[in-house]
Formats: structure tokens, sequence, C-alpha cells
């Protein structure tokens, strides 16, 4: 072994010495046995003469102990490298088409895995994510809820005391805090978390301590906060001194106790948590609402996980905790909260919930881009498919161009395997270049995409990478291995069964049957993938464009908003109140302008605060059917656009103690049918009292869009904002002259003058706001048009290739056609029949593989049909232009050809 | 070395070398001679197999070399077998006695 590889070592390295030893003893060797044809009575020449002769030649002896030595295989692929890289950079257009492709295909690959990986494929970064679940309550609340994955305090800990599957359980809580007092001011997401959350994730810090059971032990206890490590880094430069420092929460001085380990950003993917607070801190944190210490059971708010035991299942889990929770929901269900406003029915569905337990990876990010992205995957995937169909043909092409090069090596003794394997070689060396360049796309791709999707301030510390990280790099080194063999083993097999004799006969005309037929193919191929993609793209744009249209029904261009919390600054209710009136009044005095209109809720934004309501002849109802409520201020209306009916607006003077409503039409149709609404009366149905429909409608507004642009206007009810008894956040917005980006800049300052401690958040135009929700529709269409043109690039680019090569190889027997008397129109004719036939297959296979796959996008479409005739029809006639283009320079050509020329060709 | 020399010959052409060696240390002239002599002309080994062949068992650690002086008074390098190649040369003449053997009773047998 060590013989063997000092042999190897040597030959690599110390070659011209061991060469010229090689030569010494062959000298040495001839020497002899001409000294011994001397002694048997020949002359000194014709011995050396002979005994050359009898050796078979010095360079003949030196190559085949080469041949043998240790290393020879890596010899002779650096010859073949070396051949390579000479070949490829003799035929440059060859090459940067061939690698540009490849690019394309591994670069759109790479790219999308990587984001597919870490959106949707990858789990937490703490240890064993895969025991993480989160516990959930399926079923009815009868109660409010901050969404669906929550459940109550006391309910979280009536689990974690009593189960038997979790080696520990913990909870959190998203909120929005101030951090600061000073111009640096700014809101930040922070996680509210239990004592248990840091051990049971297994997660530590890189300075100080995380949170401890200790630190969440008694409400309001312990000021204390753990920093994110991203955002130590950026908003306090990494500054190593900062454990044990104070910091300004809300107002609260809060005591940094740690850093925590890099890469963790919280258990929430896209929503990354910048500061780690005990749950015991809640009401300094989400001043005015609690939840916590007076322990509400119809309030559901924290997301629980647990970390199942070792070898528990979670179907085990979800088994065991069913009796557990039924206990609680029996008891629940005896209380005053629950009994106040429901019926025997109700208890009984109450009592039927269930624990469902979710991977602990589960958000809502990863579901809303689970489809697009395996979708463009699944794109990216058939780009793929067509690149190496495309290089295939190239490839194919080069080969026959090579045959003669190819004849000439094996005539000379080259084996075949040794051009199969110069062959792949090749291949290889384009499939390395193109993957190199791939990633380098993949990179800037991964960036842009990032952009795209996400709000600039967010995209800046998302916690996707950009860096393809090893398992992308490997599915990138699979993809390249299987595309170079893909299309480089077809013409290296191909290369090599040339027939020596035919092609130095030159007899152009007599070979390659098989190659055409399967360059044929490929065409084929590449036009059916064309087709596939083109309507995919049709399908993606129009489905953009009908939402885009679409819009929420109101006028948006000329309309800013931003939101404000300044509750967040530890102002109280009053302060607040009075900022509010305050900015109203200094607001409508900003030149450039029109009117400022408050609400409570966002608009567009996808959530609404919902209540069931009762009155006379209505009561309750579930969560779906529950109507859309909101706080507004004085000229909401008139600055959103959205038209009184019947009676009046709110005015300033619209503060209690009598309570006042507008309703909007569906509203009115849905609970006073038949009845003048203005006048009724409603209540809004409230857990902790019994309530009386106190609440006096005043107005009629038209039906609009409230949570998003896709939806049918739901009933809705706006209450006056003042005239509420705790003030917390507030959108605002302003109906401006001319274009209100003019203005944000001046609306900054105007707002730091006003009060520099409030941070304004989410300054945008409403048709950004409105662009911004329509990204992954954006994303997918702006894609899937890019794929496709690429790909009807392609495909034209190989059916040029084919074609052009059949008029060459005919060129003769066109020259003959046109000699005895074929009109040229008739040659264009006959070369643009084989196009269309070759384009016809094509778009027969696409439209089978368009209409076998069309239900597996109906999900992400928006009104049409995903075998939309229009899209179909348009798709395959933009491809048969494209196409029949590049086939008609061919055709054209063909029909020029000199008879004289072409017949002496040969 | 042809490419359809099959592995039976190669082995012969490996034994047929250590077994040269046995005795002294030769240089190749020496080894084609002493193959020659030992299987009394039957084998004329021309330098186009007995180089690679020499080549190839001293990097499989078979063979030592040395420069030394040949007849002509040339440098020239001398073989010789290590241990390795003693051991090898051993087992091999045995299998090559069993087979020939193998191969004797085979032919005989009508």
């Amino acid at each position: 072994m060590i013989s063997r590889l000092r042999a190897l070592w040597n030959n690599i390295f110390r070659r011209q010495l061991l060469d010229r030893d090689l030569n010494e003893e062959l000298q040495a060797y001839l020497d002899l046995a001409s000294s011994e044809k001397i002694r048997e009575g020949l002359s000194p020449e014709e011995a050396y003469r002979n005994a050359r002769r009898d050796m078979g030649g010095v360079e003949q002896v030196v190559q085949s102990v080469r041949d043998v030595s240790a290393g020879a295989w890596l010899d002779r692929l650096v010859q073949d490298l070396r051949y390579g890289v000479r070949t490829l950079a003799k035929n440059p257009a060859f090459t940067l088409v061939a690698m540009a492709t490849l690019a394309l295909g591994i670069g759109a690959n790479t790219a999308m895995f990587s984001l597919l990986d870490q959106v949707v494929l990858r789990l937490l970064p703490v240890s064993h994510p895969e025991q993480l679940v989160i516990v959930r309550e399926t079923g009815n609340h009868y109660g409010n809820s901050y969404g669906p994955n929550t459940i109550s305090w006391p309910m979280f800990e009536d689990l974690r005391d009593n189960n038997q599957v979790f080696t520990g359980m913990f909870c959190r809580f998203p909120a929005t805090v101030t951090i600061g007092d000073d111009d640096r001011a700014a809101q930040i997401p922070a996680e509210l978390v239990s004592g248990s959350y840091f051990p049971i994730l297994g997660v530590g810090t890189s300075l100080g301590r995380p949170i401890a059971p200790d630190d969440d032990a008694v409400p309001d206890s312990k000021p204390v906060v753990v920093l994110s490590n991203s955002f130590w880094r950026s908003y306090f430069n990494g500054d190593r001194t900062i454990v044990g420092r104070t910091i300004a929460l809300n107002g609260y001085a809060m005591t940094v106790i740690g850093v925590a380990q890099p890469g963790f950003d919280g258990v929430e993917l896209g929503n990354p948590a910048k500061v780690f607070v005990p749950i015991m801190m809640k009401t300094e944190m989400t001043p005015h609402s609690d939840g916590l210490k007076n322990r509400p059971r119809r309030l559901s708010w924290v997301t629980a996980y647990g970390r199942l035991k070792p070898g528990i299942s979670a179907q085990q889990a979800e088994l065991s905790l069913q009796p557990l929770l039924h206990g609680i929901l029996e008891m629940e269900a005896q209380q005053p909260e629950f009994t106040r406003n429901t019926t025997e029915a109700d208890r009984q569905l109450f009592l039927r919930n269930r624990i469902k337990l979710l991977p602990g990876s589960d958000n809502k990010l990863r579901e809303d881009m689970r489809r697009p992205l395996w979708l463009l995957v699944a794109l990216t995937g058939a780009v793929l498919l067509l690149a190496c169909a495309n290089l295939g043909n190239l490839l194919l092409a080069r080969a026959t161009a090579r045959e003669r090069e190819f004849a000439l090596r094996l005539a000379i003794g080259a084996g075949r395997a040794r051009i199969v394997r110069q062959l792949l070689v090749e291949s290889l060396l384009l499939a390395g270049g193109g993957a190199i360049l791939g990633l380098a796309l993949a990179f800037l791709a991964d960036r842009i995409l990032l952009r795209i999707y996400l709000p600039a301030d967010a995209a800046a510390e998302f916690v996707v990478s950009t860096i393809p990280d090893v398992r992308v790099l490997a599915f990138v080194v699979c993809v390249t291995v299987l595309t170079s063999l893909v299309f480089g083993l077809l013409p290296a097999v191909r290369g090599s069964r040339t027939e020596i004799s035919l092609s130095l006969k030159e007899r152009s005309g007599a070979l390659s049957t098989g190659s055409i037929s399967l360059r044929r193919m490929l065409v084929g191929i590449q036009v059916a993938l064309s087709l596939l993609l083109l309507v995919g793209a049709g399908l993606f744009v129009r489905t953009l464009r009908n939402l885009q249209d679409l819009g929420p029904g109101f006028p948006t261009d000329h309309l800013l908003t931003f939101s404000i919390n300044p509750s967040l600054n530890g102002y109280s209710d009053q302060e607040t109140k009075s900022f509010y009136q305050r900015l109203n009044l200094n607001l409508q005095t900003m030149p450039g302008v029109e009117s400022v209109g408050f609400s409570a809720m966002p608009l567009l934004k996808g959530y609404a605060w919902q209540n069931a309501v009762l009155g006379k002849d209505f009561e309750g109802a579930p969560m779906e059917e529950q109507p859309v409520l909101c706080e507004i201020g004085p000229d909401y209306f008139s600055t959103i656009g959205i038209p009184v009916v019947a009676g009046r607006a709110f005015t300033a003077k619209d503060e209690g103690p009598a309570k006042y409503a507008i309703i909007n039409e569906s509203f009115a149709r849905k609970y006073f049918p038949g009845r003048p609404p203005i006048g009724q009366r409603f209540g809004l149905v409230d857990e902790l009292e019994p309530v009386s429909p106190d609440i006096e409608v005043i107005g009629v507004v038209a039906d609009r869009k409230y949570r998003d642009i896709r939806e049918t206007p739901p009933a809705q009810a706006y209450f006056p904002y003042f005239q509420g008894a705790h003030f917390r956040f507030m959108n605002i917005y302003l109906r401006t002259q001319a274009d209100p980006r003019l203005i944000e800049n001046e609306l900054r300052e105007r707002m730091r003058q006003f009060d520099p401690h409030v941070p304004v958040v989410g300054l945008q135009t409403m048709n950004e706001q409105i662009g911004f929700s329509l990204r992954t529709e954006r994303l997918v269409a702006s894609l899937s048009t890019v794929f496709g043109g690429l790909a009807t690039l392609l495909a034209v680019i190989g059916l040029y290739g084919v074609m052009a090569y059949v008029v060459m190889r005919r060129t003769r027997e066109i020259g003959i056609r046109i000699a005895v008397g074929a009109l040229r129109s008739r040659v264009i004719a006959m070369i643009m029949r084989e196009v269309f036939v070759l384009i016809g297959a094509g778009l027969l296979a696409g439209f089978s593989l368009a209409l076998a796959l069309a239900n597996l996008v109906r999900s992400q479409l928006f009104g049409l049909n995903p075998r939309d005739p229009l899209t179909f029809i348009g798709s395959a006639v933009v491809l048969t232009l494209a196409a029949g283009l590049a086939g008609f320079l061919p055709a054209l050509r063909a029909s020029r050809v000199d008879p004289t020329t072409a017949l002496r060709h040969e | 070395m042809p490419a359809t020399q099959s592995d039976l010959l190669q082995g012969t052409l490996d034994l047929l070398i250590l077994k040269a060696l046995a005795l002294q240390e030769l240089h190749g002239m020496g080894v084609s001679r002493r193959i020659a002599q030992i299987t009394g002309g039957a084998f004329d080994v021309k330098a186009g197999s007995l180089f690679p062949a020499l080549h190839r068992m001293e990097q499989a650690g078979w063979l030592t070399s040395s420069w030394g002086e040949s007849e002509t008074n040339r440098r020239a390098k001398f073989y010789a077998l290590t241990k390795a190649g003693k051991k090898q040369l051993h087992t091999e003449s045995e299998r090559w006695e069993r087979i020939s053997l193998a191969m004797a009773t085979a032919l005989r047998t009508t």
C-alpha cells in the first residue's frame, strides 16, 4: 500500500525525473541488446537498428510503462480535461449557450429549492425539533381568541401540570413593544415566553443566561429580557457589556440578562423575535390586555408547545391527552363565564372539542408559501428538464459535426471507451461550469425573491438566508451529475459508434439517420414543455390581473397609511386619547392632505375584530358568521371613500354616554331584513356579563371589502373610537391631493416633531399595501412568465438547430428538385410542412400534459378555470408563431439553394 | 502491453520474473536472458512486455530497484525481490503447481 502511494506521489510530482530514469534504463537495455548482436557478428549500426526493432520502439515501451504506473488514470483524466477545455474553448458560441442553459436550469432549481427548504421543509433551529409539537384545541372555544393555535393561560397550566406524554411544555405569545424612549425609539417584535421556554427548546445563550423558570414565577416580579443575537448585533452593535444593563421596553426599565445563541429568532418563521421577556411581564408588555392575572378561561391567547417523551408518537400523545382535556372542559362548562351565554346544545358541542398536535414548525407563512413554492419548484423542474433536452440536442448536433474527428481518432487507435469517456468529461465540464454559474445565479435570485416577498424592513433581518447550505449544494451536485449523464451519455454512446470508413469518406448525407430522429424527439419535448410553462404563465398572469382589477371598491390612489401606538410608551388612556385628538387636528392642517381618517383596525391586512351580536330577534353566531367590527374616528368614511347611503356619519361630538353605530348594507340585510335600519338597536355579546341591545344604528354605508380584496364584503358595524374607554394602537389614513409618496418624508418629520418618542410604523401608500398583499401571486406570475419566455427561447433555438441541419443534409436533394423545375415556394412548403409536424406533435403532447396537470394549480388561480381555453389557445399561438419563424429561416435558405453549387458540393 | 493479454498470461510473466530474480538481482536485459535460460528458450520476453511488468511489480512492492553498472559499463537499473516479492513467489509457485497439476489431470482424462 505504502509503496503504491509513494509511486503515485512520484508519478504525479516527480514525473520528469521518472521519465529520465526510464529513458536511461531503456538505453542500457538497448546497449546490452546491441552488444549481444555485435557478438553475433553484426556491424554496430546494424546491431543497434535490430535491437531497436526487436524492442518495438522506445516511445511505445515508455507509453506502456506509463499506462501501468500508479495514477495512470489521473494522467489520462488530466489529459481528457485538458483536451475537453481546449475543444470547448474552440467553440465559444456552443459553450456559452450550453453553459447559460445549464446555469439557468441549475440556478433556478437551486434558488427555488433553497427557498422551499428553508421556508417549508426545515424544522426549527433547536435541539431535536422533530419532538416539538404545538398543542391546539379544536372546535368552538366559546370565547375570545387570538388565533386558531392558541389556548387560555389556565388551560396551558392544567395541561402542563397533568399530562403524561411530554418531557415538558412551554408557551409563548408574540407581541409588539416599543424599545427606547428617545429618537431611536422603535417598535419591535417581542416574544413573551414561559420560564420553561429556553430549557425545553434546548436553546442557550452566547452571552449571559437564558430566562429560567425562576424568572417567570410571579407576575410583574422579574423585569428581565434576553436579546436575539441578530438584534444585539444590529441595535447594540454587538456590545459585550450589554448583560446587566437596563433598557426601556414600553417605558419600563428591563435588565438584559443574556443574548440568545446565534440563528435562534424564536419559534415563528417570518416573524423573528428580537427580544424575549418572561410571560409574567405581560401587563407591562401589552398594556390594557391581561389574560394572566385574573386567569380568564374564555380568552385564548398563548401558543402552547410540548416536547414529546422519547418513544411516544404524536398520535399516541394526542390520544392520551383527550381524557385530560375532557376533564378540563367539563369543569369549564360549569363556570358562569361559559353558562352565561350558551345553551345546552352549545355545551354538548363544546364537550366534543379535542386536542390536536401540530408539528412544532407549523406556522402561517409556511402554510401560505407551501403550495406556491412547490408549484415554483415544479416549474423550475420543467425548466431543468427542458434545459437538458436543449443540451442533449446541442451535444447531438456537435457529435454529428465531430463524427470525422472521432473517426480519425478511432482510426489512429483510440479505444471506443476512451472516446465515450472524453465526451463524458466534456459534459461534466459543461455541467460543472453551469453549476458554478448557476449557484451564483441562485444566490442573486434568492436575494431578489426575498426582496419581492417581504417588506423592505423585514427582508433585512429575515431569518431565511440566501447562502445555499450543504443540502442545497448536495442537491445541485445531484442535479448536475444527473444532467450531465442524461445529456452526455446519449451522444457519447452514439458518437463512439461512428463507422470509421463511412465518416472518412465524407458522404455526410448517408449517416446519422438515428441522430436526426432523436433530435426531432428532443425538440418535440421542448415544444411540449414550453407550452406547459407558457400555459402556466398565462394562467398566473391572468390571475394576478384579475386580482389587481378587482380592487377593494374604494379609490386607492392618493391614500397614505401608517400606524402608531402611544400606549406602548406607557401613555395612559387619557394621554393616548388626547394624543390622538391633537394629532387628528394637526394632520388635517398638513399641506397636501385633504382629509384624515382614524381606524382601530387596519384595512385589507387580512384580519379583523369579530364578535357575536344580539338583538330583538337574533343572537350569537359561530365565528365565521360573526360581523366584522371596527372603531373609527370622524371623517373616516369620507377619507376612505365609502358613501353613506342613509342616516349620517360620525362627528367629533359622538362621545358617550349614548352608544351609536353605523352599519353597512350587508349588516342591515342580515339582521334587520325588511325594516328601515336607522334607529334599530343591537348589542355585543360579552362572556363576562349579560348584555342588552343598547347600541343605536344612526347610519348605513355602502358595502366595501374590508379584510382582503378577494372577499365579498362581510356584514360590518362601526363604532366611534373616542366613545370607548381604552385607547391603544391606531391606523391613520390620509387622503392626499397629489402622489402620496411626495409627502412621506414630510409626514415622518411632522410626526417626529409632534412626539419624538412614538415611532411611526408601516408608512406606505394603500397601493403599496395592496401590492404587497398580492406578493405571492406576483411572485408566481413573474417567475412563471420568465420561465415560460426562456423555455420558448430554448425550444425555438432547438427547432432552428434541427431544421438548419435537416436543410443542410438535404441540400443535394433540394438542389436536384430545383434543377428539375420545383418552384421555390414548393421547397419552402416542403420544409415548413416538416416544421409544423414537429410543432404540432409537441403542442399535442403539451396540451395533454397541461390538461392532466391543470387541477394541481386550481387553488392558485383566481377568477378563471385551470383549463381556460383562451390561455391554452393564446399560448399555442405564441409558441407556433415563434417556432414557425425559427423554422422559416432554414426553409428560406433551402429555397435559395443554387442547384449548380449544391450538385458540385459533393 | 497489448490489451489482449489475459490475466493468466500476465500472472505467468510475473511468476517468471519473480523466479528469474530469486537467485540474484538483475537488470532488465538480465531478467530477459535469465527467463530464456530457465525456460529453455521457450519464452522470449520482449521489452514491450518486460518493462511495464517490472515497473508494475515494483509499484506493487514485490521488487525494489537500485542503480548499478552493466557489463557494458553503463548505468543500469537492477531489480531485486523484496520480502513481499519472495512471499508472492512462494504463493504463486504453489498456485501454479496446483493449476498445472489440475490442467494435466484434466487433459489426460478421456
